[in-house]
C-alpha cells in the first residue's frame, strides 16, 4: 500500500504537484494518468525517494520514505521512465548487482534470472553490455531487476513503452498476477487502451492536482456511459 | 554549397559552443587564455634561439633551405599524428553523425561538416610552429613581402595533404578492417598512442635543454647530411613544392612551385571528397553491433555469484572505469602519467651518469628533509586524482539509482572513496619500485614515506569525492564534460597543497626536530587530523547533498 498525504512540491517557485493525497490500495492494479507535465513523474520521483518530500508524507507498505528510507526502499521495486542506466555493466553483472543490493541466496538468483530473462527473450544477450541494448531490451532487464527481489510494491514509470507486443503482454500478465496475490502495482501511463485493459482503479493529475480518483467503472458512469475513455480523459484535464 | 555551409556552421556550433556553460567555466577560458600568454613568449623566445643558430651556421654554405625543409617535413609527420585522433573522433566516435544520416545530405557534405573539427585542429596546432618559424625566418632571411604572402597561403592549404592522406587511409581502414566494432577498444588505442607520444616529445625536450647547443650541433648535423635531408624532402612533395615556392619566393620558379602546391591540395580536397563517397559511409554504418555470443544456464550460474553491497558497489565503479574509454583515458592513464614519466626521466638520468647524483643528495639532504620533499611531491603526484573528483558525475543519469535502490548513503560514497584511493594505489605501487630498485631508498625512509603516502592518498580521495559531491555535474551526454572545464581538480590540489605544504614548511624549520621517527610521527598526526576532519566534512555532505544532487 502506498500513502500520499497533503504532499506538495515546488521547484524554482513553480509548484508541480500541490496538496496531494492519494492512497494505493494493495491488491490492485492503480493507473497514474495524466498529461506531459502534469506532476507524474514528480509525485513518482517523491514515493521512491529521489525527490525530496517539501511539504506532506508518503508511506510505502507503512514506511515514511522520508524517515524510513532503507525499510521503504526494500518493499518497492521501481521502473523508471528512461532504462538507460548503468550502460557499461553486462546485463548479468547488473542483475547480480540488483541481487547483492537485496540480498538475494545464490541459489534463487540463478534460478529466477534464467526465468524471467527468459520469458522476456533477452537471456542469450545478458553478457553483453547493456550499452549495445536497445531500448525495449534495457526496459526489459530493469524489470528483470525489479522482479528478481520480488517487492510487494511496484512502482512503474511508463513500463510499457518501448516493449515489443510479446513482452508488453507478459508483463501485463505478471503485473495481474502480483496484483492478484494481494500485492499493490502502481503504474503512470499516457496509453489509455492499456488503463481501459489493465487498471482497477485510477487517479487523474493535472497541473499538480488530482482531478479524479476512483474505479474505472465509477469514472464511466461518472460521465456519460457511451462516452470514449479519451473524452473523458479529454474532458478532466482540459476542461476545468 | 549554402546547405554545405550551414552543416559545416551547425556541427562546429555543437562542439563548440558555449552555451550551457556556467560563467565560472567561460572565467575559466579566459584566465587560461591569459597564462597563455607569457608561456607563448617562451615558446616564440626558444624557437627565436633556435632558428637564428640555424640560420647562421648554415647560411654561408647555402644550405638554410634546410630549415624549412625540416620544418615542413616535421610538420607533416605531426599533422599526420593530429589528423589520426581528431578524424578518429570526429568521424567515427562522434555520437552525431547518426542523428544527421537521416536527413538528405550528399556524403561529401556530411564530410565537409565532419572535416571542420578537425581542420581547425590542425591550423590550430601548426599554427604553434608554423607561423612563428616561417616569420622568424623570414626575419632572420630578411625575406621580402612576397615571402610572407606566400607563407599566408602555404600555411593555409599544408594541412590538406597529411589530412587527406590520414582521412582515406582511416576511412579505408575502418571500411575493410571493421575496428570500428570494437570502438571502445579503438578509443583507448588512439589515446594510449597520443600518451607514448606526450611521453616521446617530453623527454625529447627534457634532452635538450639547451636550444642553442642543440641547435649547433643540428646545424653540423644537417650540414653534414644536407644530401640526405633533400632526399627526404624530395621524396615528399608538398614539403618539396613548399619549401622551394619560399626559398624561392622572389623568382618565377616560386611562383611556378606555389602553383603546384596549390594544384594538389586542391587535388587532395578533391580525392578525400570523392574517396569519403565510397568509403564513409560504409564504414561509420557498420558502427551500431550486435553480439553473436551464446549465452547458456552453466555461464550464468558462473557469473553469478552472492557478495557483500560494499565490495558490489565497488566493483561497479570499478568496471565502469575500466569499461568507459574517456574514464580510462582520463583516470587510469592520466594517474599512471606522472609515475610513467617519472621512471623514464630517471631511467634516462641513470643511464647518462647524473643519476648517482639524486641518490647522493637524498644522503646529504638528511633524513627528515629527504622525508619531507618525498611526501610533498608524492602528495603533489597523488593530488591531480581525477578518480576522486569524477566520483559523483561520473554516474550520469545512472546517479537516481543511488536514490532509489536501498543503498545506505554512506556506502554508495564510501565505495567511490575507496575506489579511487584502489586506483592511486597502482601509482603508489609504482612509485614504491622506483624507490626501492632505482633510487634504493634506506629501508627505514622507504617504509615512513610509503605509510605516509597511503594516508596522505586516503586524503586526497576524501577531499576529492568531497568536492564532487558539493558540486557534482551529472547532466552529461558525452564523458569528457565530467572532466571538460572543470576546475575542480584545481580547487583540489590547491587545498591538499595549501594545507601541507604550510605544514611541510613548518617542520622543515624547526631545525630542533631532525629524527625520521617524529618527523614520520608529526605528520602522521597531522594527516590522521586532516583525514578526520575531512570524513566530517563528507559526512556532513552526504547528510546535505546527497538526496539533493541531481
Amino acid at each position: 500500500m502506498i500513502t500520499i498525504n497533503n504532499v506538495t512540491k515546488e521547484y524554482a517557485g513553480k509548484t508541480a504537484v500541490k496538496n496531494l493525497d492519494l492512497v494505493v490500495p494493495d491488491g490492485k492494479i492503480f493507473g497514474f494518468l495524466g498529461p506531459n507535465g502534469a506532476g507524474k513523474s514528480t509525485t513518482i520521483k517523491m514515493i521512491t525517494g529521489i525527490l525530496p518530500i517539501d511539504e506532506g508524507t508518503i508511506t510505502v507498505n507503512g514506511h515514511d520514505i522520508a524517515s524510513h528510507p532503507m525499510k521503504a526502499k526494500k518493499t518497492f521495486g521501481y521502473v523508471p521512465d528512461s532504462p538507460d542506466i548503468f550502460l557499461r555493466l553486462k546485463g548479468i553483472e547488473y542483475l547480480n548487482f540488483i541481487g547483492d543490493i537485496f540480498e538475494i541466496p545464490k541459489n534463487i538468483r540463478e534460478e529466477k534470472i534464467e526465468h524471467l530473462t527468459k520469458s522476456f527473450g533477452i537471456f542469450e544477450a545478458l553478457d553483453d553490455h547493456i550499452q549495445t541494448y536497445s531500448h525495449g531490451m534495457r526496459q526489459k532487464v530493469v524489470v528483470s531487476g525489479v522482479l528478481l527481489h520480488d517487492p510487494d510494491v511496484w512502482i512503474l514509470d511508463e513500463p510499457l513503452s518501448g516493449l515489443d507486443p510479446k513482452s508488453s503482454f507478459t508483463l501485463k500478465e505478471m503485473m495481474r498476477e502480483h496484483a492478484a496475490k494481494g500485492n499493490t502495482v502502481f503504474f503512470s501511463t499516457h496509453v489509455l487502451e492499456v488503463v481501459e485493459q489493465l487498471c482497477d482503479e485510477v487517479a487523474i493529475i493535472n497541473k499538480g492536482r488530482l482531478q479524479f480518483r476512483g474505479e474505472m467503472k465509477e469514472m464511466k458512469e461518472k460521465f456519460e456511459a457511451d462516452e470514449t475513455l479519451e473524452k473523458v480523459f479529454l474532458e478532466l484535464t482540459n476542461h476545468e | 554549397m549554402n546547405k554545405t555551409l550551414r552543416l559545416i556552421r551547425t556541427m562546429l556550433k555543437m562542439q563548440y559552443s558555449m552555451t550551457g556553460k556556467s560563467s565560472g567555466e567561460k572565467i575559466g577560458y579566459v584566465l587560461l587564455g591569459v597564462f597563455l600568454i607569457p608561456f607563448s613568449g617562451i615558446i616564440i623566445s626558444f624557437l627565436n634561439v633556435t632558428v637564428e643558430t640555424l640560420y647562421t651556421q648554415l647560411a654561408p654554405s647555402g644550405n638554410e633551405n634546410a630549415i624549412l625543409g625540416l620544418l615542413f617535413a616535421g610538420m607533416t609527420i605531426v599533422l599526420l599524428f593530429v589528423s589520426m585522433s581528431s578524424i578518429l573522433s570526429s568521424f567515427y566516435f562522434a555520437e552525431d553523425i547518426e542523428g544527421f544520416i537521416p536527413y538528405p545530405f550528399y556524403p561529401y557534405q556530411l564530410l565537409a561538416g565532419k572535416a571542420a573539427a578537425p581542420f581547425i585542429n590542425l591550423y590550430l596546432t601548426s599554427g604553434v610552429l608554423m607561423v612563428p618559424i616561417l616569420t622568424l625566418y623570414g626575419i632572420h632571411s630578411g625575406a621580402g613581402f612576397i615571402y610572407y604572402i606566400y607563407a599566408l597561403l602555404l600555411f593555409v592549404v599544408f594541412p590538406v595533404i597529411p589530412f587527406t592522406i590520414m582521412a582515406i587511409l582511416l576511412m579505408f581502414f575502418m571500411r575493410f578492417a571493421n575496428i570500428a566494432k570494437n570502438k571502445d577498444r579503438t578509443k583507448v588505442f588512439a589515446g594510449l598512442l597520443t600518451f607514448v607520444f606526450i611521453i616521446g616529445f617530453n623527454i625529447i625536450i627534457r634532452l635538450n635543454q639547451n636550444p642553442t647547443q642543440t641547435a649547433e650541433g643540428a646545424a653540423q648535423l644537417i650540414a653534414q647530411q644536407n644530401g640526405l635531408l633533400q632526399v627526404i624532402t624530395g621524396m615528399i612533395p608538398p614539403v618539396y613544392f613548399s619549401t622551394m615556392a619560399l626559398q624561392n619566393a622572389e623568382n618565377l620558379n616560386g611562383l611556378i612551385f606555389l602553383v603546384l602546391m596549390l594544384t594538389i591540395s586542391t587535388g587532395g580536397i578533391f580525392l578525400f571528397l570523392t574517396a569519403g563517397q565510397k568509403l564513409y559511409f560504409k564504414g561509420v554504418l557498420g558502427l551500431t553491433t550486435g553480439s553473436t555470443k551464446t549465452f547458456d544456464s552453466g555461464k550464468a550460474a558462473k557469473k553469478i555469484k552472492a557478495q557483500p553491497v560494499f565490495l558490489a558497489l565497488l566493483l561497479k565503479e570499478l568496471r565502469t572505469i575500466f569499461r568507459t574509454p574517456t574514464f580510462f583515458m582520463q583516470i587510469i592513464v592520466q594517474s599512471l602519467f606522472g609515475p610513467v614519466f617519472l621512471i623514464v626521466i630517471l631511467l634516462f638520468e641513470s643511464s647518462s651518469g647524473s643519476f648517482g647524483a639524486l641518490s647522493s643528495l637524498l644522503e646529504q639532504f638528511g633524513k627528515k628533509t629527504s622525508l619531507l620533499l618525498l611526501f610533498i611531491f608524492t602528495l603533489f603526484l597523488l593530488g591531480v586524482n581525477p578518480a576522486s573528483y569524477s566520483s559523483v558525475s561520473r554516474d550520469g543519469r545512472s546517479w537516481p539509482a543511488n536514490l532509489y535502490l536501498p543503498i545506505p548513503a554512506q556506502s554508495v560514497i564510501f565505495s567511490k572513496v575507496m575506489t579511487a584511493w584502489l586506483i592511486n594505489l597502482l601509482s603508489i605501487i609504482l612509485l614504491a619500485v622506483v624507490g626501492l630498485t632505482i633510487i634504493q631508498m634506506p629501508p627505514l625512509l622507504f617504509i615512513a614515506w610509503i605509510t605516509l603516502t597511503l594516508l596522505a592518498s586516503w586524503f586526497t580521495c576524501l577531499v576529492g569525492t568531497a568536492l564532487d559531491l558539493n558540486d557534482p555535474k551529472l547532466n552529461w551526454t558525452d564523458e569528457q564534460e565530467v572532466f571538460k572545464s572543470r576546475f575542480i581538480s584545481l580547487i583540489a590540489l590547491l587545498i591538499e597543497i595549501g594545507t601541507f605544504g604550510f605544514f611541510v614548511l613548518l617542520l622543515w624549520n624547526i631545525d630542533t626536530l631532525q629524527s625520521l621517527w617524529m618527523t614520520s610521527i608529526l605528520l602522521s598526526l597531522l594527516l590522521a587530523a586532516a583525514i578526520a576532519i575531512s570524513h566530517v566534512a563528507l559526512q556532513k555532505l552526504i547528510r546535505t547533498k546527497f538526496l539533493y544532487t541531481r
